[in-house]
Formats: structure tokens, sequence, C-alpha cells
């Protein structure tokens, strides 16, 4: 008996702290406090350089002079204010404001709505007096109360000389509709991040590649990488403006099966990707991967030409063409872009000329021919089977927001003897709502002074 | 007339009439008993709105897209949307306070386009390739009108704040569950004592809204009315709720378009970070305002403090040049 008793209280003792807990978690300064938080903490990574090398937090945070005193590479380091959406703590507030969430839909809001749908009528002058907006008229009646309210989309209830009217019981359902949709984002993201990848490739023009450079994938991701199937690059290109700006890239993709056979071809550019089994492929980046020439008569030769570091946002790519067997004498090849320009190099530095795709220049015996310019597509591959649970959460945020404008107003009148009470409250648009009510008192009166009602005149009697 | 001088024409019409306007809510603030002031305010901010929009529009005529490519384009955008929601809380309050604040911000914002930036800023520029895209206009623009909603929103907050200022105010307007009930000491809105240089106004817009107030035939009981303040409270409350849902859906289709062009919904890039600050800042404030003790000045000074975030978020970002939203700027 004794144990049970025991385990009885233990239970309750467990049921009234973790009820404790919940009110807690869901107490709106609580709320407050981690939505700025949340925002404070944000605010650290758009001042901070995030994802820079230690070297880089080294030279620009030096130990002295800190700066403002306290912050050094190795304080940023340590807190993780080099990532810090990705840090511990950060996620932890995360997670805090989602069960935060969670506690204040079942312990507030779902309660609150109950209690909006369980009206009652008052019975008694007190219970409207009470309101703000209340007022007794020595006219005016339940019934002819009724149409105005119906004409401003109230829904009217009423019962012998008591009358109820509501409208906009969506505004109570909006915050709901908001809090579970943040929570379906945030489920989203989590799915995304365990299940998801991130691949980049680099693809000359007119090559197969099966996706291998993955930058970041979730621990359950594996089965997204594709084995079965791989991409070819029929084309690169880049269409310029007449002035020389970049126009838009497009790259013309094929996705070959096994059997070597195309199951599905499209040309991408910036913001029209390729999606192929859950894999999508962007446009992000290009660069120039080869030249190809010819030396008189020889054959079509392919030299790789390599990114050159210029420190600047400049990009040059560049290349070394012998002229001799024995590769005593030779030329540099530079290109800045895809519009078919070669720039031409001697031995010393010196530039000797610029030559199109297609012409050739001499040098001695020797004739250079630029044939063709070889681009090379940069590509973002994706797979985020989080993304259709997020795109829910986006839907019920947004219709969420929307309905949460609505204001639920309430309307009670009562008739006793010959005095009318009529009375009301609102829960956000307290400025209309007023307006309302006074018009709704004008009406009344201005029906009396118009057609006396005869039911009221007896009443006045 | 062509259209480039025209757009001259229109940004320098824009600017010249809203310092009309401001200087007009200014003497209606100061000279009271003038008629016609609030109407010619009013009809001045119309002006303006419509200017600019002519002015926009004959900028898409021109450039074939959508007008909000550069610096120049999108701070006419911000004032238009500003004046727009200027009626609408002028509107609603019927009163003239609400020009004092928008006129000079409007009058400020076109200024600084209309002559402090240089020419070739002001140029429509081709738009780069991650731009073209039909989500530019769902994104950008409802980004626009939300900055615009919620500064005119927190710019009443402040006014609020200015006239409520060493009082400790006591709101009949909460949007707390239980809010809209009789104060035990009702205060009526003139007997407000105030040796403020706004007591003029108070007593302005309480004569103007005083003609809807119903000949007091029963003396017994008769609505409470709110106060210049819940007024401002209440509108201020309403502009912000406006905002609120135009910069979360704003937001999201930021976050759809990146998904669809770039592959990521959220890569915390400064813009992005410092959007979401600004949503979580306005959902503190709307949550501080159901926060029982803390209704009147406290959520208030939240709005407030959102004013300058946003502008942070607009323009702040901008500065630090970084990210995939640096295009057309400063830099």
């Amino acid at each position: 008996m004794t144990t049970t008793e025991q385990t009885q209280s233990f239970n309750t003792t467990v049921k009234r702290g973790l009820r404790r807990f919940l009110r807690g978690l869901a107490n709106l300064k609580l709320a407050i406090i981690l939505l700025l938080a949340i925002a404070f903490f944000s605010i650290s990574g758009t001042v901070l350089e995030q994802g820079q090398t230690v070297e880089f937090y080294q030279s620009n945070y030096p130990e002295h002079p800190a700066l403002f005193g306290f912050l050094t590479w190795k304080v940023i380091l340590a807190l993780g204010l080099d990532h810090v959406y990705r840090t511990w703590w950060f996620l932890s507030l995360l997670v805090l404001f989602g069960s935060s969430l969670t506690a204040c839909t079942f312990t507030r809001q779902l309660p609150t709505l109950k209690a909006a749908r369980l009206w009652k009528y008052y019975s008694k002058p007190q219970q409207i007096e009470k309101l703000a907006l209340s007022a007794e008229l020595d006219t005016g009646s339940i019934s002819s109360l009724t149409p105005l309210l119906e004409k401003r989309n109230y829904r009217v209830f009423n019962e012998g000389d008591k009358l109820y009217a509501r409208k906009g019981i969506m505004g109570r359902i909006g915050p709901i509709v908001v809090h579970i949709g943040i929570l379906v984002i945030l489920a989203g993201a989590i799915w995304g991040a365990l299940t998801g990848f991130l691949a980049q490739e680099v693809v000359p023009s007119g090559q197969t590649f099966q996706v291998q450079h993955i930058l970041d994938s979730g621990p359950f991701a594996s089965s997204q990488v594709p084995q079965d199937w791989s991409v070819k690059v029929n084309r690169f290109w880049i269409d310029y403006t007449s002035d020389g700006n970049i126009d838009q890239f497009y790259s013309d993709l094929s996705v070959i099966d096994e059997q070597g056979e195309e199951r599905d071809r499209k040309t991408i550019h910036v913001n029209e990707p390729l999606r192929y089994d859950g894999v999508t492929f962007y446009q992000t980046n290009w660069g120039i991967s080869a030249v190809k020439i010819q030396l008189n008569n020889s054959p079509i030769f392919r030299l790789p030409m390599a990114e050159l570091e210029t420190g600047t946002s400049t990009k040059f790519w560049g290349t070394w063409v012998p002229l001799k067997p024995d590769l005593s004498q030779g030329v540099s090849l530079l290109a800045r872009d895809l519009q078919g320009t070669v720039l031409l190099y001697d031995g010393q530095g010196q530039p000797v000329g610029a030559v199109r795709e297609g012409s050739s220049m001499k040098f001695g015996e020797i004739e250079l021919k630029i044939v063709e310019l070889v681009g090379s597509t940069g590509l973002q591959i994706k797979a985020d089977p989080g993304v259709p649970i997020v795109y829910a959460g986006f839907a019920l945020l947004m219709v969420g927001v929307v309905m949460s404008y609505v204001s639920h107003s309430q309307i009670w009148a009562l008739q006793q003897g010959d005095n009318f009470y009529l009375g009301g409250k609102t829960n956000r648009a307290h400025l209309a709502f007023e307006k309302e009510i006074i018009a709704t008192i004008d009406e009344l009166r201005e029906s009396k002074r118009q057609t006396p009602d005869s039911e009221q005149s007896l009443v006045l009697n | 007339m062509d259209l480039v001088t025209l757009q001259n024409t229109l940004d320098n019409g824009a600017f010249a009439i809203l310092f009309l306007a401001m200087l007009v809510y200014w003497g209606g603030m100061a000279f009271p008993k003038i008629p016609y002031l609030q109407a010619i305010g009013t009809t001045s901010m119309a002006i303006a709105n419509l200017a600019i929009a002519a002015l926009l529009g004959a900028r898409w005529l021109e450039a074939g897209y959508f007008p909000l490519s550069n610096l120049y384009e999108s701070l006419f955008f911000l004032t238009w949307g500003i004046t727009a929601i200027h009626f609408i809380a002028e509107q609603r309050t019927g009163s003239r306070l609400v020009g004092i604040f928008t006129a000079p911000l409007a009058m400020g914002i076109t200024a600084f386009a209309a002559l402090s930036l240089p020419p070739e800023m002001r140029e429509s520029a081709p738009l780069v390739p991650a731009l073209k895209s039909n989500w530019l206009m769902m994104h950008v623009s409802v980004m626009m009108l939300s900055y615009a909603t919620l500064m005119v929103g927190s710019l009443l907050a402040i006014a609020f704040l200015l006239v409520t200022r060493g009082k400790n105010i006591q709101l009949q307007g909460s949007s707390l569950g239980n809010g809209g009930y009789r104060l035990k000491t009702p205060t009526p809105p003139d007997s407000t004592p105030s040796n403020s240089p706004l007591s003029s106004v108070n007593a302005s817009s309480t004569t103007a809204t005083a003609v809807l107030t119903p000949p007091q035939t029963t003396p017994t009981l008769s609505p409470q009315r709110l106060t210049v303040a819940e007024t401002l409270d209440n509108i201020s409350y309403r502009i912000i709720g406006l905002g609120f849902p135009l910069l979360t859906i704003g937001i999201i289709a930021g976050a759809v378009w990146a998904n669809e062009a770039w592959g990521s919904y959220w890569s915390w890039d400064p813009k992005e970070t410092w959007a979401l600050i600004t949503w979580l800042v306005f959902a503190a404030y709307l949550h501080a305002r159901i926060t029982r003790g803390w209704q009147g000045r406290k959520p208030a000074i939240l709005a407030a403090t959102g004013f300058v975030v946003v502008w942070i978020c607009y323009l702040g970002v901008n500065l630090l040049g970084k990210g995939l939203h640096s295009y057309g700027w400063f830099f």
C-alpha cells in the first residue's frame, strides 16, 4: 500500500514538475528573450567574417591590441564565432526556441482558442458595463441590432433578450498555424541536414562526369548520391551583352544511364537548374579549361589552361606553347573570357599581340593558330530531401501570419426592461472596432428617429 | 519630352512636394487653428505618391524590367510605399500626427536619392544574370513594401513614445486576450495635462475625431473612447501587424527563389540574416504586446528599435558589400 501511495505521490510530483517546466518553457518573457537572443547572436555572424582560415583571424584579430579590448582570434575560435550558425550554442538556442514554441502552443494557444469558442451570453448589465466600449441606450433591440451586425459580417447568436455576436475567430487560429509552420520548417531543416548532400564539379565542355566532389553531406545521405547515372556536358557557353558584360551562361546537360543512353536533357543557366532523381544541378560558376591550337600543319593540340592568381576580382587563365622542339622558345597565352580573344606574351613577358579564335600569328617559321577556347562549367549539385517539408512549413507560416492580422471581435447585448445594453471588445483592431461600435450605436439611434419602432415605443411607454 | 527628362522632373518634383508636405504638417502642429492645412498636407502626399509611381513607370518602360535594380530605384519604391502606407494610417486615425513623422522620412529619402546620389548611380543598369528571374519582382517588391510598412509602423511607435514620455501609461487597447475592459479611473482624452509641444496636436486631433462622438443622450453609460496615445499605439500596432506578414512572405519568396536558383533556401548571407533579425525583433514586439505587465511603452521601445534594424537591413548590410545582395548598390 505504502509503496503504491509513494509511487502515486511520486507520479503527481513528476507531473506537477513537468507541468511547471512546460509552463516555464511557454513563458512569454522567455520567448521574447529567445527571439532577441537569436537576433543578437545572428548579428555577430554578419559582423565577423565567417568560415575563414585560422591565419585570416590571426592577422585581422591580433592579441595586441585586442579589438574592443577582448576580441582576439583566440576568443573568436574558442567561441566558434568563425562559424556562429553551426556552433553548439546557437543550435541549442534554436532547439530551445522550438521547444518553447511547442510548449506555448499546447499550454497557451490551444486553451485560448478553446476559451474563444466557448462563449456565453451576458445576462447582467454589470457584465456589459465592465467593457470599455459599452453603452446603455433608450433605443434599439435585439431584433434591430441583429441585421446591423450581420451586415458587418458578424455571426450572431441570440436567445430571448440576450445576444452574442462574433467575427474573426480566424485571428485566434492564425498564431497557432504560425507556430506549427515554424516547427515544420525547423523539422524540415533538420531532416535535410541529415539526409542531404552538397557537391561542386568543374567540368570542361564535352566531358561526362559523376558526382564526386562532395563538400558536405549528412550522416544518412549516401543513398542520395547518384551511383547508376552520370551527366554529360554537351556544351558550355556564355552570352555577352554588346558592351562585353556577361549576359548569361549556359550548360547543355544530358543525363546518361549505365547503358550509355540519354535519359534527360536540358540547357541550364542561372535561375534554371536541371533536376533528376532528387538531385539538382545549378549553374553557379565558369572557367576556361583548355585552348586548342595548331602549329603549322600539326595535329590540333589541346593545352589545359590554369587560372592565374591575380589578387583582384579580374580573372585570367593562361598556358604556355613551345615554339621549338627542345622547348627553348615559346609564347604564353592569356585569356580573360570566352569571347574568343587570346593575348600572347613572349619569353621576356612582353606583349606580342592578340589573336582571335580561328586566326593565327607567325613566329619566324612557325605559324600558331588558335583553334578554339574550351570553357568549363561550374556546377553546384545538391540533394535536399527536407525541402518539401520546409516548403510545407513556409506555406503554413504564410497563411498563419496573414490569418493573424484578423482581429477577433465579440459583441454582447442585453435587453432589460426599457434599457438596452450593448458592449464589445476585440483583441487587435481596437481603433477600427471602436468606429464599428460607435457607428452601430449611431445607426440604432438613427433607425429610431426615422421609423419609430412600435415595439420600442411600447417598451418606452 | 523624352523619358529621361521626364524622370528628372518627376524625381525633383517629388522631393519638392514632399518638402512642402513636411512644412505643412509641421505648420499644422504649430498652428492648429489654420484651416485646410490637413487637406493640403494630404494632397501633397498624394501628388508625391503619384509622381513617384509615374517615375517608376517611366523607368519600367525605358529599361523593360521591373524598376528595382539599383539603389536609386529602390529608394523611390520605398518612398512610394511609405506615402501609400501614410494614407492608410492617416485614414484610419483621422489624425494629422501621422504626417508629422512620415512626411520628413519620405522627404529625406527622396532628397538623398534625387540630390545626393551621383548621376551614374541613377541610370538603370542591365540586370546581372542572377537577378534575371520573375522572382525578382515577387521577392524584392514585397520586401520593399514590408520595409516601408514597418518603417511607418515603428515611426508611429516613436510618436507614441514622444506623446507619452514621462507618463506611466495604462493602455486600454492592449492586444492581451483580456483587454478591452473599462479602466477604473477613466481619463478623458482632452483632460490630459501636458506642456509638450505636441499637446496642441493632441487637442486638434481629438476635436477632429470628436465629430464622430454621438450626442450623449444617455449619461448613464457611454463608450470609453481611445485616447490619442492609445490611438497612436493601436495604429502603430496594426501597421506593424500589416508589415510583419509582408516581411514573412518576402523572406519566404527570397528563400524559395534562392532554392530554385542556387539550391539553398537559407545560407546565412548577411542580408538574409538581417532580414531574419528584423523579423525576430518585430516578432518580439508582437509578443511583448501580449505579455502581462509589459503593455505601453516597453513594446513601443522594441518597435522603435525596429526602425533602426529595418534601416540596417535595407542599407547597412550593403555597405558591407558582401554576399548575394550587393549588386548594383554602392559597389
